[in-house]
C-alpha cells in the first residue's frame, strides 16, 4: 500500500462513495481494481450509463452483468486515436456538468430520476444529434450496444441466438419440392 | 473433429528456374487454380507464380471463435484501419496516403470478425493506385480472394452472351451459352453447388447439391413475388453441401454460418476456395510446381518469334528479380492486375504492351453497381421464439426481372437482389433501434429475427472510355508501376439505381412487410468486387484483345482466363462463370500444345 500515490489512493475513496451512493457495490467489486484508461469515477460513471442504455431485466443481465464498462475501458486504453480519448473524457466531463446544471448534484450523487432526466435530455437528438453531448450520446450508446450484444450474455442469454453450430441439415423451409 | 481436414497439399518442390514448363499460370484464384487443374490433370507441366503468401488459411479464419472469446470481439488491433464509404467519397486515391495508421485496409475490413481476414488481404499502403475514387479489394495469398468469396455462384444465359443482339448496346459474345453450358456442368460437379431448380431462360440451373432453405418471411416474399412474376431463390452458393467424394481436402457443409459472419472464408473448405478446390489436387498430380511470393512484374516475348517466352517476377520477401521459361503463358492474376501485367510488358514487337494491338487492354472495364436496397419489419415475427436462420452459406437471390421480354424506357439491361432475413448472431437493429433503457433493450429482443433485408447488384455497362492505364509517376513497395483509374459510372447505372430502389419498396409493399429504410445511394464504383473487361473477347482483332478461347489475338501462346476477358458484366455474379471459361479455354490450350500450335 505504500506505494500507493496519492491520486490512487483519492481514486479508491472516491470508487468507495461512487459504488455506495449508486447501490452497485457488489458489481462494481467484480471491475477491475484500477481502470486502464477511466479514473475510477469516469469508470463508474460509464457502469451506471450503461446499465442505463441497457438495463437487467427479467430476461437477462444487462451492461454491468456483461462488464460493458470493462471492455470499453480496455479499448480505450489501446485506442490508436488520441482523439477517441478525448471524445470520451470530454463526453463525460459533460455529462457531469449537465448533471450538476440540471439538479446541483453530480452524477454519482443524483438520484435514479435524475440520472435518467440527465440521460433522457443527450439522448433526445439521437437521429441528428447537433449538441456536443447529443454527439456523445451516440458515441456512448454505439460502444455499450456493441459491447452488450457481442457479450456472452447478449448473444446467448438476450437475443437467444442459437447458431454458431454444426447442423447436419440446414433449418428453415425446403422449397426444392414445390 | 475428425470431418475437419487439416491436409494442406503436398510440400511444394523446390523451383526449378533453368527448366522451360509447359505452362507458367500467373496467379492462383478461381482462374489460375481452374487453368492449373485444367492443365495438370492432362499431363502438362505447370509452374505458377503466385504474389502473396501461402496462409495456412485454416488457422485465420478460427470460424467458430465467439466474439467474446476474441480480445477485440473480432476487430483489428488498433493501428489497423478499414476505409470507410465516406474515405472512399471525400479522398482520392491513393486512400491510404497520408493516414497515419500501420495498415490500411478496403472496406471489407470494416465488417464484424476483420481480425481473421486480415492477413489475406492487401494493406493499402504497400499497393496504392491512383485516379478517380474506385474501391478496389484485393487479396493477395494463395487462393486470392476466393479466401473469403461471397459464394453467389451463378451462371450467365444468352441473354447476358447475346446481350447486344437484344439491346443493340456493346458487343456480343464470341461464344454462346450452348458453347459454356458443358463447362459450367463440370465446375458444379467437380466444386459442388447448391441451389433450387427454377428453369428460369435467363438464370440456367446448375447440377444442384442439396439446397439450403428459407427463412420463414423469405418464403412469404417468394411467394407474394410469384403475383408479379418474379422468382426468389434459395441461395445458390459455390458450397459443396454434399461433400465431393473426389476431394479429400474439402468437408460438406455444417451450416455452420461463420461464412456470414466474417468477412467470409471457410475452415472447412466446404465453400469453394482455390487452394483446396483446384490447387492441392493439382499439386498431388506430381505436375505443379508453385512459387509463392513471386509477384509477376513482365510477360517477356521473344523478339525474333513475336510469342511468349516466360515471366520475370519479383520475390516479394528479398525483393530480388528472377525470370521463368514457359512454352505457354496463362495469365490469370485478377482483371485489374492482368491487365496492369500487359500494359507492363512492352516490346519492340508490343510497344503498348503485350496483346495489346487493339489498344483494348484495360478499356470495357465493368462491373456490378450497388447501393439500393431495403430493410423491412415482418410483424408476424415480432417477439416469436428465436430460430437458427443464419446457419447457411446464403439466405436468397432474386434474379432479373427487367429488359426480358419488355422494354424500360430508363435503362437497358438489368439487375438483382441478393437477401436475407432472421435471426443473425450480431444484428443490425441493435445500431438502428432508437432510445435507450427497457424499452430499447426489449424492442431489439423483440425484433430479433423479425427484420428482412436485400441490395441490388446491377450491370454496368462496358464503356472504352471507362479504362485503366499504368501511372508514370507512383509504384508499389515492390517498385512496380501502379494503376490509374478513369473510371465512372454512368446514366444507365444511374438510371437503373433508381429503379432498383423503387422496385424493391414495390416487393416489399406487397409482401406485407413494414418498410424500415430503403437505400438509394449508389456506392463507390468497385464496391461489388466483380470487376471485368479490361482485355475482352472478340472476333474482331481490332476491337478486342482475346478470342473465344481467351487467347491473345496478338500472342497464341499467351492466354489471359480470368475475368478481365468477359465482354459484359451481366447483373449475375462472375466467379462460376470465370471458372467455366477457364476450363474450356484451358481444354482448347491442352489440345493446341499436344498438337504443337502453340
Amino acid at each position: 500500500m505504500e506505494d500507493l500515490s496519492r491520486r490512487d489512493v483519492m481514486k479508491l475513496g472516491a470508487a468507495a462513495t461512487v459504488a455506495t451512493a449508486l447501490g452497485v457495490g457488489e458489481s462494481l467489486a467484480s471491475q477491475p481494481a484500477t481502470p486502464a484508461f477511466f479514473t475510477t469515477e469516469e469508470f463508474a460513471m460509464l457502469d451506471e450509463l450503461s446499465e442505463m442504455i441497457v438495463p437487467a431485466d427479467d430476461h437477462s443481465p444487462g451492461a454491468r452483468g456483461a462488464k460493458v464498462a470493462a471492455y470499453i475501458d480496455a479499448r480505450l486504453a489501446e485506442a490508436f486515436e488520441e482523439k477517441d480519448k478525448v471524445i470520451w473524457r470530454e463526453g463525460l466531463a459533460h455529462i457531469e456538468r449537465l448533471s450538476r446544471d440540471m439538479s446541483g448534484k453530480s452524477f454519482a450523487q443524483s438520484s435514479a430520476a435524475e440520472r435518467l432526466a440527465t440521460l433522457t435530455r443527450i439522448a433526445r437528438n439521437e437521429r441528428a444529434p447537433k449538441e456536443p453531448e447529443e454527439l456523445f450520446f451516440v458515441e456512448l450508446k454505439r460502444r455499450v450496444v456493441d459491447a452488450y450484444y457481442s457479450s456472452e450474455i447478449g448473444i446467448k442469454q438476450e437475443l437467444e441466438y442459437k447458431g454458431n453450430t454444426y447442423l447436419a441439415e440446414f433449418v428453415g423451409v425446403d422449397v426444392s419440392a414445390e | 473433429m475428425n470431418f475437419i481436414r487439416l491436409l494442406q497439399g503436398t510440400p511444394q518442390p523446390d523451383v526449378d528456374l533453368t527448366r522451360t514448363y509447359d505452362a507458367i499460370v500467373i496467379g492462383s484464384g478461381a482462374a489460375g487454380g481452374m487453368a492449373a487443374h485444367v492443365l495438370t490433370s492432362q499431363g502438362m507441366k505447370v509452374l505458377m507464380l503466385e504474389a502473396g503468401k501461402k496462409l495456412v488459411v485454416d488457422k485465420e479464419l478460427k470460424s467458430m471463435e465467439w466474439p467474446y472469446d476474441h480480445p477485440r470481439r473480432g476487430a483489428m488491433p488498433p493501428g489497423h484501419h478499414a476505409l470507410s464509404l465516406n474515405e472512399y467519397t471525400i479522398r482520392q486515391p491513393p486512400y491510404a496516403e497520408g493516414l497515419k495508421y500501420t495498415n490500411v485496409y478496403s472496406y471489407v475490413q470494416g465488417w464484424n470478425g476483420a481480425d481473421y481476414s486480415k492477413n489475406i488481404v492487401v494493406n493499402e499502403k504497400e499497393h496504392p493506385y491512383t485516379g478517380t475514387n474506385y474501391a478496389w479489394v484485393r487479396a493477395r495469398g494463395l487462393g486470392g480472394k476466393t479466401n473469403i468469396w461471397g459464394r453467389l455462384a451463378l451462371r450467365l444465359s444468352d441473354y447476358d452472351f447475346k446481350a447486344k443482339s437484344h439491346d443493340g448496346y456493346g458487343e456480343d459474345w464470341p461464344i454462346s451459352y450452348a458453347d459454356i453450358a458443358p463447362y459450367y456442368d463440370r465446375v458444379d460437379q467437380y466444386l459442388g453447388i447448391s441451389g433450387v431448380k427454377e428453369n428460369l431462360p435467363f438464370l440456367p440451373d446448375s447440377i444442384f447439391q442439396r439446397p439450403t432453405r428459407l427463412a420463414a418471411a423469405e418464403v412469404t416474399l417468394r411467394n407474394s413475388l410469384k403475383r408479379m412474376n418474379r422468382v426468389l431463390t434459395p441461395y445458390r452458393a459455390g458450397v459443396t453441401t454434399d461433400g465431393l467424394k473426389h476431394n479429400k481436402y474439402r468437408s460438406r457443409c455444417f451450416g455452420r454460418g461463420a461464412c456470414n459472419r466474417r468477412v467470409g472464408g471457410c475452415d472447412i473448405h466446404a465453400a469453394f476456395d482455390s487452394p483446396t478446390g483446384l490447387i492441392y489436387p493439382a499439386q498431388d498430380t506430381g505436375n505443379l510446381t508453385l512459387r509463392t511470393n513471386s509477384i509477376a512484374r513482365e510477360i517477356l516475348v521473344d523478339g525474333n518469334t513475336g510469342k511468349a517466352r516466360g515471366v520475370t517476377f519479383v520475390d516479394a520477401e528479398n525483393g530480388r528479380a528472377y525470370e521463368a521459361r514457359g512454352k505457354v503463358i496463362v495469365l490469370a492474376a485478377s482483371t485489374l492486375e492482368s491487365a496492369r501485367l500487359m500494359l507492363l510488358s512492352k516490346s519492340s514487337a508490343h510497344p503498348n504492351g503485350v496483346g495489346n494491338s487493339s489498344n483494348h487492354v484495360g478499356h470495357n472495364f465493368c462491373e456490378h453497381v450497388m447501393g439500393p436496397g431495403i430493410t423491412g419489419l415482418v410483424k408476424e415475427r415480432v417477439g416469436k421464439e428465436k430460430t437458427i436462420d443464419d446457419g447457411r452459406p446464403g439466405g436468397f437471390y432474386i434474379p432479373r426481372f427487367r429488359n426480358i421480354s419488355d422494354k424500360n424506357p430508363t435503362f437497358i439491361r438489368a439487375y438483382g437482389f441478393e437477401g436475407s432475413s432472421g435471426s443473425h448472431m450480431f444484428p443490425n437493429h441493435v445500431h438502428s433501434t432508437p432510445g435507450f433503457g427497457a424499452a430499447y433493450k426489449k424492442t431489439v429482443r423483440d425484433n430479433q429475427g423479425a427484420y428482412i433485408s436485400m441490395g441490388g447488384f446491377g450491370e454496368v455497362l462496358p464503356r472504352y472510355e471507362n479504362y485503366v492505364d499504368l501511372d508514370p509517376a507512383t509504384t508499389d513497395r515492390w517498385g512496380v508501376p501502379v494503376l490509374r483509374f478513369h473510371y465512372k459510372f454512368g446514366d444507365n447505372e444511374k438510371k437503373m439505381c433508381e429503379d432498383m430502389a423503387a422496385a424493391a419498396q414495390e416487393m416489399f409493399e406487397l409482401a406485407g412487410f413494414e418498410i424500415v429504410k430503403v437505400e438509394r445511394e449508389m456506392l463507390t464504383e468497385g464496391w461489388s468486387i466483380h470487376e471485368l473487361g479490361t482485355a475482352r473477347m472478340g472476333t474482331d482483332p481490332k476491337t478486342s484483345v482475346l478470342n473465344q478461347f481467351q487467347q491473345s489475338h496478338d500472342v497464341k501462346n499467351l492466354f489471359v482466363v480470368d475475368g478481365s476477358s468477359h465482354v459484359s458484366a451481366s447483373c449475375q455474379n462472375p466467379t462460376w462463370t470465370i471458372m467455366a471459361l477457364a476450363w474450356r479455354s484451358c481444354d482448347y490450350l491442352v489440345s493446341e500444345f499436344k498438337k504443337g500450335n502453340l
